[in-house]
This record gives C-alpha cells, structure tokens and sequence, in this order.
C-alpha cells in the first residue's frame, strides 16, 4: 500500500509531535526479556512529597519565575510545574525531575528521592524534607525564614558523599 | 513478503534539519534484526542509566518487555494484523502492527463501527527522550506511523476510524498531537491502568490537516 504523505507534512507534524512518547499496545503480553520480575506497585507510590512541590516553588519565586517561565526555560510541561507544586500526590516524570535538578543545578539523583521516584538511601535526606515542609509556608512574598529553610534544604540537598 | 515502500521525512534533531526516510508497509526481517541488534541494546543502556540514577523500576518504560520478534511470529501469519515500519538512516525507527478485524469502536458517534485498532506502537530507543536520550535523534515517526494507520483506515473503507490503548507516557501524544478522543482507562484488566483513546472520521480529517492538506 502506498501512501503519499509530503515533506511539508512530515516535518509539520514532527514539531508537533515534538519530544512526545509514542508507545501504544498491551503491556504484559511479552515475557520479561532481561530476567527482572514485573515491578509490583507498593503503597509507597500514593506516598505524597510535600518537601518537592514546596522547594519547587521557593526556588522557583526565589529567582522570580512564574510557572510559565520556568517551564519555558527548563523545557518541561507547565501542566507538570503545576501538579508537582499544587498536588502533593502528583508523579513527575522523571525527566521532568532531571530538567529542574539541572536548571537550578542541584544533584538529580537527590532531587529524585525528594520527589519519590527512588527509593530513600540516604535517611538524613529524608527527614530533612520533612523538616523542610514543615518549616516552608507557601505565601505570597518569600519571607527571611522561607529563604533560611530554602538555603539550608539546598546547602543539605547539594552536599555531596 | 512483498513490501510497498513509501517516501517520507523525519526531522534529524541533531542537524536541526529534515532527512529523507521511508515507510514500509510490513515489518520484515530486516527490521527484526535492527530491534535485536540495535534496540535491545540501546534499551539496556538506556535502562542501566535509570538504575544508576536510582530509579525505580515502577517507573522504567513498560514496553521494555516487548519482544517484536514473538509479536510478529504471531501476528504476521494473520492477514486481520499488518506491520508499518520505519526506516532511516539504514536502521529501523519506529514499527507498528494494527488490527482490522477484532476491535470496534466505542466512542458514542461512531459505535461498534469497524476501526483500525493499532495493536503496537514503538518508537526506537535512541528517538525517545524519556530513556534519557537527549536530545533523541529523530522526531515524527509517531506522527507518520498514525498517518499510515488513518491512510489504511480509508483504503479499507473504514473513513480514518483508528483506535488504541495508549502507554501511560503517551497519552499527551494522543490527545494533543493526534486530536483523539480520551476515553478513559480501559476497565477491562487486560488493558487497566491504560487509556484507550479513539480517532473519529472528522478528527483523522483534522489530524491530515493538521500538517498541512497532505
């Protein structure tokens, strides 16, 4: 069958589709190829991160960005910016994780844990971003005890072993 | 097996230009032996940068489990099941195989209509951003393989009616740069948690449109 479809087209549609994932089809039909179990999901996964969507945002109001521009900059969804600063249940991608950590150049694999996508390693980490979401209120003006709590979260996130 | 071979262009990102690229109506030996020696590797690269990140494997790409070989071992042999694929470069991008005789449509408009329902979809590794590769080397084989399954579609005297369940990562694809209909997840435990979208007559028109009247 021969289908005629012009360059025009083709290259149109390729900005469109952009960096989109395209994968379609059942996903358990194939045996596992590589000999990994089928990964369960746990409780873990309805876990919120309060500690993500709340550095998100005073780094974010910290260096003056809306959702907007920050999205544009860092080349993430805004769709995304707003889930992970609006619905503590909310699973970034993990791109989405690596495109932050690298736009305010913090580690990702830090950042990652943060947001729950890996599993805890590091305890400290951990109870540090509790203490973090408890200390950092959301409010308007990001006020000298949000910036104290924003610099010493970013000073233990950046500490490298 | 015989092939038709269409022209098309995929943008090279790298090069920030177009490169001329073919669509295949059917999925050979050929493209079995680039998913065996080009894509299982790349994919297991690109699965060791996720482990070493940290990340779990809840969060890994589903398809990884994908085995083209075995899918078209089974489906080939069945004339209701068709292979797209396509080429680049010398090396396969993107296979596809749709169904044209099982599955009927669900959205209300157009209910128990026959449909193209495209069983698989897969781009290869290394044209995939969510596997880290950054930037991926080709963009639009997402768009052409549709294409092709809305043209099959119409050949067949189904009027562009395409149907999928879509990976979870996909979704935006579908509904937005596609234009389907959202149907939500797919109760059915075969499919749940995956979205099935669904392409009407008048959206596949739009979808053509979209990039331009060809």
């Amino acid at each position: 069958m021969r289908i005629e479809i012009t360059k025009d087209w083709c290259i149109k549609m390729a900005r469109l589709e952009d960096d989109y994932e395209i994968g379609a089809g059942a996903i358990a039909v194939d045996p596992v190829f590589d000999g990994e179990k089928a990964a369960a999901d746990t409780s873990e996964q309805s876990e919120p991160s309060i500690a993500f969507g709340r550095l998100l945002r005073l780094m974010r109001r910290s260096q003056g960005l809306s959702v907007e521009k920050l999205a544009d900059d860092a080349k993430v969804e805004m769709e995304e910016l707003v889930g992970i600063e609006e619905d503590t249940h909310f699973r970034p991608k993990i791109r989405t994780v690596y495109q932050i950590a690298t736009y305010f150049n913090l580690p990702q694999a830090n950042l990652l844990q943060v947001a729950r996508l890996t599993t805890p390693r590091d305890p400290r980490l951990t109870e540090e971003a509790v203490r973090f979401a408890a200390r950092s209120e959301p409010v308007v003006a990001l006020t000298k005890e949000e910036r104290a709590a924003l610099d010493a979260f970013v000073t233990v996130l950046s500490e490298r072993k | 097996m015989s092939v038709t071979i269409s022209p098309v262009y995929l943008f090279n990102v790298e090069r920030g230009q177009p490169e001329a690229a073919e669509l295949w109506d059917a999925i050979t030996d050929q493209q079995l032996a680039d998913w065996e020696a080009e894509w299982i590797p790349e994919l297991f690269k690109a699965l060791q940068k996720l482990r070493r990140a940290g990340v779990e494997r809840k969060h890994w790409p589903q398809s990884r489990h994908w085995d083209w070989r075995r899918k078209a071992a089974a489906l080939q042999g069945i004339l209701a099941h068709q292979g797209f694929s396509v080429m680049c470069n010398g090396l396969t991008q993107g296979m596809m195989f749709v169904d044209t005789t099982t599955k009927r449509c669900r959205v209300e408009s157009q209910k128990s209509k026959n449909l193209v329902y495209v069983k698989f979809v897969e781009n290869a590794p290394w044209n995939r951003k969510e596997l880290l590769f950054d930037p991926p080397r080709y963009r639009g084989i997402g768009s052409i393989l549709m294409r092709a399954a809305v043209e099959l579609s119409h050949s067949i005297g189904f009027k562009g009616r395409v149907g999928l369940h879509s990976l979870p990562q996909s979704n935006g694809f579908y509904a937005n740069a596609c234009g389907m209909t959202d149907l939500g997840v797919d109760p059915d435990p075969d499919y749940s948690p995956m979205r099935y979208f669904e392409m009407t007559s008048e959206q596949a028109v739009a979808f053509v449109e979209k990039g331009g009247k060809s």
